[in-house]
């Protein structure tokens, strides 16, 4: 049964129509998201993989090679069933760098423009072969079903046509961020049709060349040689390499490449694929023998490479057209996506790193129309290639030749992902290498048959074998001098930084150790003005947003931790749109580090902790052990009930505890990777003046939050720097102690209100005097009528009065000071605080016969709080008064020297008792009997003076065991200063 | 590391197991489907691990 050349092209053109109305309704978002990003979709995509070679010519391959056929199936298989093994990482890589093809990996890894150059051409040139296959196949299948003569006219038309759809599916965006969601369901829909259209011819010659799985047995019996053919191939030991040579080329392969991790829309459904996509292609391979028996049970009258169509011809009902649909499946989908693929790579490793980037707006449309060109470029290559290899070669041959070639890139990359010293040097050579051996021992012998390099066939042992058959020899030799090329000079060459650092990016289960170093940019818009000079300023400003909505990051952002990540992450896109060796290059001209920086830098240790939380599923042992321990001791930083803030040797931010958010109410998401002085009033200026300060400690300082003073210890430690990179930094610690401070005015208060009650008695007799005095005059009063005598009453009783007045405003005054109040310092006179403090504890009857000598010099002045000082020497006069007998004096005086103002206050009395001596400024401790002292007034007294950053000293006893001296000192007061608020 | 190991285990096992397989496998007579058997076995195994495994890792 024949058909026409016209029903032949008319039912191409209406399945690649089908297939782009598929695309398209997906593209409109007519199709559910569930359905497009269902993980059997990216099964199905995958599939592509199985083109006209896995529908002609592993049949003809079967016949040929026997069981050998199934390696191709096996190969992919065995690399889908270790896929999260061996896929997931360069899915991650892919995805995380926005690298969309091999080359782009090599370039990456190997930060190398000329590895992602050679890798391109190599590829090209090791896939003309694949692309030409498809043509033929297409082509031939047509003549064989339509008997039409020339082959070459029709392989023609199909190239034109495939232009025109690879345009159509794949060119319509430019970057690689724009995932081609159409051209993933319509590659899908290809292996679904394909798949159903194989199993469908493989079904016609079951039932109807044999009747049945039976029949076929029994047909089998009587051709046992069939089933020997099948078996005699396993018996040479080929077998092994070759499945090893499917296995790696299903990876590297462009069209393989570019479903399986560019247009990946659901990373999770790379598991699915770990055992759906065997599935599939045991379902496929499964229908091969079958075929190949019914075809030869029937005659078929083509060659072996289209026994699919043989059957049909031979059976009618459409079987053939099955075959055809089939073949034509694979040849289109796998045409489309490796020309794609293809060209993608061409445009970032050969076209724009020749081409300087034009200024301009139109950037994204010069890109997509420098791709079309690479597309039909590419294609016409193929058919060139086709045209220059003639007829005569099968299918099997073709394949061959592209799958060898193919493996030239395994060395590398096994490299990239599992070895990081693996250079560019050996890379180059290595490839550079296997790909001579491939083109003189295998490209060239099979496609110019007249050209043979004898003494290097001599060499590797392939003198006397002819065409495909020598490919095992070659796959195996040229491999192997590869890798061991690769090896040997990456061991001998040294290595670059930059390379190094990719190879660590790359390598599985290492993390990325970036350096902070600073950029001369320091805003959003320096970035924008930097790239606008190769991008042209609407290009730049639409980068630069892109990368800041990734990030999720603000236009006013200057943090430069913040302006790190954005640098990376337009390398990332950029490398997405131009190829990861021109971003490079692009972002390193525009987007420089500071040259001084280098030196000094240090890692990025909250960028290497973001990496280990990403990556906590996948340590284990060691690994995963010092991994808890981080956590924990990082747990416990952050849980510390002090604030606690971890700073880099530049003042970057790298630590920022909970205590401390809860303090500042600045969340560590805001403040990490920020300078210090950038921090919002008054935590900024705060923090950044005590981490510059000599003295590490800045105890009981008050800060205004929110309309509410609030009191902080701040202390420092130098984080030293250790061996590696670590470039040091500071650690500061940040008590609050409000509460503390609250509890001491409290305590405070009701000491003063305790020394209130005790001087009671002595006011009442203070004020009794004058009221004594003020009724006598008024009862002088009554009779008087002279004026004189009245004026001189009166002012009398005034004066009597104001006696009172000052008695009672001294006691006010006492009782309200020393709050939590701002407290102010100023210039405080010693002698005239001492005698005020005298005076007032001389209304206490039980110290006013107490002989005090106040000793101090006038001229010594301290820098204080007149109140909290009054309070300090009341404290300790009354307690010298307590401690001594009656008439012993207590003795004040003051005396300068270069650190301060030392004031002494001497008594004659019992002394402290040794076992107090050591808790003497403790609350609550006293020598006092019950109900005399609260044991409260010295560790009062304590407090006031360290807060003042002076220092009190007791000595005990002093003269011949009794007598005490307390000796306080404060710092001197410049009189000629105003007062001014607490500062360090 | 661990999957390192794994790969290591499952090379070797691949290849200390293989001249076995081929050897049950090209006995085959008329049971030309042996091998899809074990292709079978295994594309069941990876099942049953995907769907134990933690999906996170991905």
């Amino acid at each position: 049964m024949t058909y026409s050349v016209g029903e032949l092209i008319l039912i191409a053109c209406s399945y690649l129509l089908f297939l782009f109305l598929v695309a398209w309704i997906t593209e409109r978002g007519w199709l559910p998201a569930r359905l497009v990003r269902h993980p059997m979709v990216y099964v199905f995509s995958l599939g592509v993989y199985a083109s006209a070679w896995a529908i002609y010519g592993t049949v003809g391959y079967a016949y040929q090679y026997g069981y050998n056929f199934l390696s191709f199936f096996l190969g992919i298989s065995g690399v889908f069933l270790l896929a999260p093994i061996l896929l997931a990482p360069i899915l991650r890589l892919t995805t995380t760098y926005q690298l969309s093809s091999l080359a782009d990996l090599f370039a990456f890894r190997y930060r190398s423009r000329l590895a992602g150059m050679l890798t391109t051409l190599m590829m090209l040139a090791g896939m003309l072969p694949l692309l030409a296959l498809q043509l033929k196949a297409v082509a031939e299948s047509i003549q064989v079903l339509s008997g039409a003569e020339n082959a070459r006219t029709l392989a023609f038309w199909f190239c034109l046509l495939m232009v025109l759809f690879a345009i159509l599916f794949g060119a319509r965006h430019t970057t690689a961020r724009e995932k081609h969601e159409g051209l993933v369901i319509a590659i899908a829909t290809e292996s679904l049709i394909k798949l159903l259209a194989f199993v469908g011819v493989a079904l016609f010659g079951l039932y109807g060349v044999f009747d049945g799985p039976g029949s076929m047995g029994n047909w089998l019996e009587d051709h046992p040689e069939m089933l020997s053919r099948l078996y005699y191939p396993l018996q040479d030991g080929s077998w092994h390499s070759m499945i090893m040579a499917f296995f790696v080329s299903a990876v590297v392969m462009p069209h393989m490449f570019y479903m399986a991790f560019t247009e990946n829309l659901n990373p999770r459904a790379l598991i699915t694929a770990s055992w759906a996509l065997p599935l599939m292609f045991l379902v496929m391979a499964l229908c091969i023998p079958v075929i190949l028996w019914s075809a030869a049970a029937s005659n078929a009258p083509t060659p072996p490479d289209y026994y699919s169509l043989g059957i049909g011809m031979v059976t009618g009902g459409g079987g053939a057209l099955l075959g055809y649909l089939a073949g034509l499946a694979g040849a289109s989908g796998m045409l489309i996506v490796a020309t794609l693929a293809l060209s993608g790579m061409c445009l970032n490793h050969l076209v724009l790193p020749a081409s300087p980037l034009h200024q301009g707006t139109n950037l994204y449309r010069n890109l997509l129309w420098t791709r079309r060109v690479l597309i039909a470029a590419i294609l016409a290559l193929a058919y060139l290639f086709y045209r220059m290899i003639g007829t005569e070669h099968s299918l099997v041959e073709l394949g061959v030749l592209s799958f060898v070639a193919t493996l030239q890139f395994v060395p590398g990359l096994i490299g990239a992902l599992f070895w990081p010293s693996g250079n560019r040097n050996g890379l180059f050579a290595g490839m550079l290498v296997g790909f001579v051996l491939w083109l003189l021992a295998l490209m060239i012998p099979i496609t110019w048959p007249q050209w043979r390099f004898l003494p290097l066939m001599d060499l590797i042992g392939i003198r006397f074998q002819t065409g495909a058959s020598q490919w095992q020899h070659v796959a195996i030799v040229s491999v192997t001098v590869n890798a061991l090329v690769y090896a040997i000079v990456s061991i001998v060459t040294p290595m670059s930084r930059s390379e190094r650092n990719a190879a660590e990016a790359c390598a599985v289960d290492s993390l990325r150790r970036p350096y902070r170093w600073s950029l001369q940019a320091q805003s959003v818009e320096d970035f924008i003005n930097a790239l606008a000079q190769p991008l042209g300023p609407v290009t730049a400003r639409r980068e630069v947003d892109m990368a800041l909505r990734d990030l999720r990051l603000d236009h006013r952002e200057t943090r430069p931790y913040a302006l790190r990540r954005l640098r990376d992450q337009l390398e990332t896109n950029l490398s997405g749109l131009l190829g990861p060796s021109v971003a490079h290059q692009l972002v390193d001209d525009h987007l420089p580090y500071r040259p001084e920086e280098e030196q000094q830098s240090s890692e990025d240790i909250r960028f290497i902790e973001s990496r280990l939380e990403q990556y906590r599923d996948r340590l284990s042992g060691l690994a995963a052990e010092l991994d808890s321990l981080r956590r924990f001791h990082r747990q416990t930083l952050l849980e510390l009930p002090m604030g606690v803030i971890s700073l880099g040797a530049d003042n970057e931010v790298i630590g920022w505890n909970l205590a401390i958010e809860a303090l500042t109410g600045i969340s560590a998401e805001d403040t990490i990777g920020s300078r210090l002085d950038t921090l919002p009033s008054p935590w900024g200026e705060l923090f950044s003046r005590f981490s510059q300060q000599d003295d590490a400690h800045l105890p009981q300082h008050s800060v205004e939050v929110d309309g509410q003073s609030r009191w902080l210890s701040l202390h420092k430690s130098e984080i030293a720097a250790s061996t590696g990179e670590q470039a040091g930094g500071q650690v500061l610690v940040i008590e609050d102690v409000t509460e503390l401070r609250h509890m001491e005015a409290h305590l405070a208060h009701n000491e003063r209100l305790a020394s209130i009650g005790r001087l009671a008695a002595g006011v009442a007799h203070e004020i009794g005097n004058p009221v004594t005095a003020i009724a006598c005059l008024t009862q002088n009063l009554d009779g008087e009528q002279d004026e004189q005598e009245l004026q001189t009453a009166s002012r009398q009783i005034m004066e009597q009065t104001r006696r009172i007045t000052r008695i009672v405003e001294s006691l006010v005054t006492f009782s309200h000071s020393g709050g939590l109040s701002q407290a102010l310092h100023s210039p405080v006179n010693v002698r005239d605080t001492v005698a005020e403090a005298i005076s007032l504890l001389q209304l206490d009857p039980d110290h006013r016969q107490q002989p005090f000598d106040n000793d101090c010099l006038a001229e010594h002045w301290v820098q204080g709080d007149a109140q909290r000082l009054l309070q300090v020497f009341i404290n300790l006069l009354g307690n010298a008064a307590d401690a001594s007998e009656q008439q012993q004096p207590v003795r004040i005086s003051s005396d300068r020297h270069e650190r301060g103002i030392d004031i002494r206050v001497e008594d004659q009395g019992h002394g402290i008792p040794e076992e107090l001596r050591d808790a003497l400024f403790e609350p609550f401790v006293t020598s006092k009997a019950p109900g005399r002292g609260t044991g409260l007034g010295l560790a009062l007294v304590y407090s006031i003076i360290e807060d003042h950053r002076g220092s009190i000293l007791v000595e005990s006893p002093i003269h011949d065991n009794h007598g005490t001296r307390f000796v306080i000192t404060l710092p001197i007061a410049d009189v000629h200063t105003p007062a001014q608020e607490i500062t360090p | 590391m661990y999957t390192d190991r794994l790969l290591i285990i499952f090379i070797i096992g691949a290849y200390l197991l293989s001249p076995a397989i081929i050897d049950w496998w090209s006995e085959g007579g008329r049971a030309w489907y042996r091998p899809y058997l074990i292709w079978l076995g295994l594309i069941a195994l990876s099942y049953w691990v995907a769907r134990s495994r933690d999906t996170d890792d991905l």
